[in-house]
């Protein structure tokens, strides 16, 4: 008996050597749709990151460096940039990658009708040089825009006019949606949306294979907890995420391992800064004391991140002190200290703001968008309530979440922000900026500082890396002095793998198949 | 009879109507699409534009309205999340859900039967005894408990069965069956175990009660007294009179197997319409949503309906008052 449990472990061990070069894995997610125009979200472009491929791309350290373009400088004085394509490049159904198709792809990113137009916001015009050069010119000068389009996949031109998918669609069926032609080193084998993706190398890609993987199947679990489990039994070699809960079991676990990292996403807490009165609370229609400075700063200097991050997040995750975490671009070395942690300094600053008593508002959560959000938000209420602010928590799922907060049904949120473009200036055109039509547009609260919105312009196009600091320093320190927000900890990142897997987490949390080994 | 089928029809087509009422007023308390729709760098102009498109200003009313009209042309419209149509989807789907209930639907049948008849026969028996009790454990447990226990038995510690998912399918051009792979009939045991159980229990106890009404009848005495083998008695006489009540729940049954396939289905990340559900209600996916609620009342007012129109057929009792 005991021979065959061992002679059973050992083909147990030896079983996955035999299929070792396929790779399984799975999301919360599926990607809603397989044309890299139609959807801005980061199912979609992590997932077509690995079939299609941009001029630029990010590197394991979020570096840009060359892909199909093998260079780039600024034309003139920031009147636009020059690209110098790659020779040699084919899309997978064979077809030569030319400045045609860059043009092509940049109608059909900006059209209407795409999801990534904003991204092109500022370019005027793409003039094709020569078959190998494109020029993108734009309104004003755009230092990071080789770094703002990573996520800008091109697509052959041909295969598009001959299956009629020219602009991106939501709103009726195309043939991309469920269909490829990239240039990445995996080509798309087999598509059921919600069910199963398949994926296989192609051969004829550009670039040096360093993975070894013949073929790579991606299902969607939805269920943590099926999730945790499939990983467990082998049926799947990587799941993203796996839930803090289950991180150290996991780790602790035969034949798995945990990888952990912190994402780009910097969690914090927002306030009604323009509002006349409280939303909820116990004194709903009372004069609101979020639009004073002082009131706001107590609360930053109640909440108790340290011991947030300790008992909900499991010691996962780093306390953030600016709107963008410390490997963003333009981070703020001079402001890097947050808020201390001191109730009686809380206390003070609410009396000489006039609440001595403190008072009853409302603290809008969102409990299904972000890890254990709502948890936190419990927590934050609790640390509130020392200070002598009674929060009364309204949480809800993210698809009323936002409607609310665009109704200004809040007196305080939680809000998770990502920089798209891995850039500080990000949240400051998002977050900080007055709320108009195409900026500011996260802005619930209405902060507005004229000083903020005469930088922004500056620190869009400032080249000067120096100058370009210094502003965004200061922008930094006005945030904090104003306590717009109270960011309190970046999110971490916690995927799970078979003990035979070798791969690079990257912070923008996109899974990245060329960088993974089967052992 | 035909004036009482007419009736019977035009009523199920009213609750139809008033059910899809219900559903789309309902929608706008799940939220609002355009957020998951749009990425973070929409401007406002993107948010008015696709809430216009989509006809998300009009009242609801007129939403439904728009929405019957379509359907009766037989568009049930683009999925938001998709961007496919919403019919092709659902048939993609269905098969699955369909398969799933069907076998777990003769698993309940089969041994909840079985399982009744044993414990009726063997009333003080131990093995019938802890057969009761352990039924009693089978109701109570939620549906997704058992599931996941049942995971880590039997894939996660065992390493016997696939954790997910559906297996390979063979695509039959119209339908896509997982009966014709090994691996297909091993994933379907334990959905349809953990979908079944519940109705298995509940039929058992069922034919047991049944059963045990009919074996205290006179002719199951009479049966006896005249010598009849008791295999006979039981099966021949008394299983075959339980069985009118048990048919009637069955059939009411298996639009809840359907439905309740929601759980199960997400558990399992098996690949059929109640995980699309579920997926449409994240997303805020008004016409999947749509869709699969009319389908699922459909289904439950199309067979309350065979249901009525079987009793007519059945008991004659009904006929006559029907004429009188």
């Amino acid at each position: 008996m005991k021979r065959l449990i061992t002679a059973t472990a050992i083909a147990l061990c030896l079983a996955p050597a035999a299929y070792a070069e396929t790779f399984r894995w799975a999301s919360t997610t599926d990607p809603d749709s397989m044309d890299p125009h139609a959807a801005n979200s980061a199912p979609v472009l992590s997932f077509l990151n690995n079939v299609y491929e941009g001029l630029v791309r990010r590197g394991r350290d979020m570096a840009i460096e060359p892909a199909l373009a093998t260079g780039w400088e600024a034309i003139g004085e920031g009147e636009g940039w020059r690209f110098t394509l790659r020779e040699g490049v084919s899309f997978h159904d064979g077809s030569e990658l030319t400045a045609e198709d860059v043009l092509f792809s940049y109608q059909r990113a900006s059209s209407e009708q795409s999801d990534v137009a904003s991204w092109f916001a500022t370019v005027s015009d793409v003039v094709v040089v020569d078959d190998y050069t494109v020029d993108f010119l734009t309104t004003t000068p755009q230092p990071i825009f080789p770094d703002s389009i990573a996520n800008f996949m091109i697509m052959d031109s041909g295969w598009a006019a001959a299956n009629d998918t020219e602009t991106p669609a939501r709103d009726a069926e195309n043939f991309a949606t469920l269909n490829t032609n990239g240039t990445g080193p995996f080509m798309l084998i087999e598509r059921q949306p919600g069910l199963r993706t398949v994926l296989e190398p192609f051969g004829g890609w550009w670039d040096t294979v360093e993975h070894n993987i013949t073929r790579a199947e991606f299902t969607p679990i939805e269920n943590s907890a099926t999730a945790v489990a499939a990983l467990l039994s082998g049926d799947v070699d990587m799941i993203n995420p796996v839930p803090i809960q289950d991180a150290e079991r996991l780790s602790a676990s035969d034949g798995v391992q945990v990888y952990q990292g912190i994402e780009a996403r910097v969690i914090m807490l927002g306030f009604a800064h323009d509002h006349e009165v409280l939303y909820a609370g116990s004194t709903p229609g009372a004069p609101n004391p979020f639009s004073d400075v002082r009131v706001r700063s107590a609360v930053a200097h109640a909440v108790n991140v340290p011991a947030i991050l300790q008992t909900i997040m499991r010691g996962s995750s780093q306390p953030a002190s600016q709107l963008v975490g410390p490997d963003m671009r333009g981070y703020s070395q001079v402001n890097d200290a947050r808020p201390a942690l001191d109730l009686d300094a809380a206390r003070a600053l609410l009396a000489e703001a006039g609440y001595p008593e403190g008072f009853s508002f409302g603290l809008s959560c969102p409990n299904d968008r972000y890890l254990n959000d709502e948890a936190v938000c419990q927590a934050v209420v609790a640390m509130l309530a020392q200070i002598g602010l009674e929060a009364q928590l309204n949480a809800m799922p993210v698809a009323n979440y936002w409607p609310e907060l665009r109704a200004d049904n809040f007196d305080m949120y939680l809000l998770g922000w990502s920089p798209g473009t891995l850039d500080a200036e990000h949240p400051i055109r998002f977050l900080v900026h007055t709320n108009g039509e195409s900026i500011g547009t996260w802005n619930f609260g209405g902060y507005s500082n004229p000083r903020i919105d005469e930088m922004l312009p500056a620190i869009q196009s400032t080249i000067d890396e120096e100058a370009r600091q210094a502003l965004l320093d200061e922008a930094a320190g006005i945030i904090q002095d104003d306590v717009v927000y109270v960011p309190m900890y970046v999110e971490p990142l916690i995927w799970g793998t078979g003990e035979n897997i070798d791969l690079t987490q990257r912070s923008d949390n996109f899974f990245i198949l060329r960088w993974v080994t089967v052992n | 009879m035909f004036s009482y089928i007419i009736r019977r029809v035009l009523q199920s087509v009213l609750v139809l109507l008033v059910t899809g009422l219900v559903a789309f007023a309902m929608f706008r308390f799940v939220g609002d699409p355009v957020d998951s729709m749009l990425g973070q760098e929409r401007t406002m102009q993107d948010i008015e534009r696709l809430r216009e498109n989509l006809g998300l200003n009009d009242p609801f009313v007129m939403q439904y309205w728009n929405f019957l009209g379509r359907a009766l042309q037989g568009d049930l419209g683009i999925s938001y999340r998709q961007g496919r149509p919403v019919a092709e989807i659902i048939m993609e789907r269905l098969p699955a859900t369909l398969e799933l209930a069907a076998v777990s639907g003769l698993f309940a049948l089969v041994l909840g039967i079985g399982l009744g008849v044993f414990t009726a026969i063997r009333r003080d028996g131990f093995a019938a005894n802890a057969i009761m009790t352990l039924s009693l454990v089978g109701v109570s447990l939620p549906t997704f408990l058992i599931g996941i226990l049942l995971i880590y038995l039997f894939s996660v510690e065992l390493g016997w069965l696939p954790s997910f998912g559906r297996g390979e399918t063979v695509d039959l051009g119209w339908w896509t069956t997982g009966f014709l792979t090994k691996s297909g009939l091993i994933a379907i045991i334990l959905p349809s175990i953990t979908l079944g159980l519940y109705q298995m229990t509940l039929i058992m106890r069922l034919v047991r009660s049944e059963m045990l009404e009919v074996l205290r009848q006179d002719y199951i005495r009479f049966a006896r007294a005249r010598g009849l083998k008791e295999r006979t008695v039981n099966f021949r006489h008394a299983l075959k009179n339980t069985l009118v009540p048990v048919i009637t729940v069955t059939g009411l049954q298996l639009g809840s197997i359907i439905a309740f396939a929601i759980i199960t289905e997400t558990v399992f990340q098996w690949p059929g319409v109640g995980l699309l559900f579920i997926n449409a209600i994240q997303f805020v996916d008004i016409p999947v949503m749509a869709a699969y609620l009319m389908l699922i009342s459909v289904m439950f007012v199309g067979i309350n309906l065979i249901v009525d129109l079987l009793y007519v057929a059945i008991d004659p009792r009904l006929r006559t008052e029907g004429k009188s």
